[in-house]
């Protein structure tokens, strides 16, 4: 199973997961994370806790997504710093509820490179101008 | 070069600093002074590629921010100086950097910590570096983002918590 974890300042993130499982019902491996009263070694000790916290008992590769905010925030450095590289992690920023869906929605017919790319996709899609006066 | 902030933050260089006061100060250049992460050129890079294009990013050890501070100001460039805790600072100014000013932007919770304000939590060494800075005629004040509220630190704000420890 591809674990996330959503990662934002205040309670932007904890709420995306809430209103996603209100959405889609209990998301396992699906986590809210804020970077409120955490420095940055704080931060980066968070992220490799959840890193480490690999649920999978089936023997499968522990794949992860981190979805954050922004980039170039506290968030966006402590996870990069927390991941080091690891292959089996990818990072993207800029979240939003439709990339949460769509990871909800393809994380189990998707590769993990594929995954990524669909869910960067879907955000950027989710953007648009719907309507002008 | 000309100091528009110097300032105390253990989130280093992240949104309050590289939007919210770099958009009100327009630094040239954000000056992180930090021995772990300058001997890191991984984490120099992580840290240097959260700044917009247009700031100059330099991460230098704590000994060699202090000599470039010292330098003579050769140009107007606009300098954002940044540290992880109040010990940097100190021994920067220790080290003859001539500030005058120091804002207090974030410090926070963890072990062994006591609450200054909100967004300042400190523990005895820090509280030692902050009356450093005092005895050396640098002024404190506390003050997350732009245009929010200051608190200046005195005195007898240090010796206030000093008695919590």
């Amino acid at each position: 199973m591809i674990r996330a974890l959503v990662m934002t300042h205040g309670d932007l993130g904890i709420e995306l997961v809430r209103v996603t499982e209100m959405i889609l019902g209990p998301v396992p491996g699906l986590t809210g994370l804020t970077n409120r009263g955490k420095s940055a070694p704080d931060i980066v000790a968070e992220v490799q806790r959840w890193l480490a916290a690999a649920p999978t008992a089936d023997g499968s590769e522990d794949l992860k997504l981190i979805l954050l905010d922004d980039y170039g925030g506290s968030c966006s450095t402590g996870a990069q710093l927390a991941c080091k590289g690891d292959p089996t992690t990818a990072i993207i920023s800029g979240v939003n509820l439709a990339m949460l869906l769509g990871f909800v929605t393809w994380r189990e017919s998707s590769d993990f490179e594929e995954l990524a790319a669909r869910i960067v996709t879907k955000g950027r899609e989710a953007i648009t101008l719907v309507g002008r006066r | 070069m000309e100091v528009v902030l110097a300032r105390i933050d253990d989130r280093l260089i992240h949104g309050q600093v590289t939007v919210g006061w770099s958009v009100q100060l327009r630094p040239d250049t954000i000056l992180l002074a930090d021995n772990a992460i300058a001997a890191d050129s991984w984490q120099s890079r992580v840290y240097a590629s959260s700044v917009p294009p247009h700031i100059t990013v330099s991460i230098l050890s704590v000994a060699r921010a202090a000599a470039v501070l010292a330098e003579p100001p050769a140009e107007a460039e606009r300098l954002l100086l940044l540290t992880g805790g109040p010990s940097e600072m100190a021994e920067l100014v220790r080290l003859g950097a001539p500030l005058r000013q120091v804002n207090v932007g974030g410090l926070h919770f963890g072990a062994g910590k006591k609450e200054m304000l909100p967004f300042v939590y400190v523990d005895q060494q820090e509280l030692k570096a902050l009356r450093r800075l005092l005895d050396r005629g640098v002024t404190l004040t506390a003050q997350q983002v732009p245009g929010g509220r200051e608190f200046p630190l005195e005195l007898e704000d240090l010796r206030r918590m000093e008695e919590l420890f």
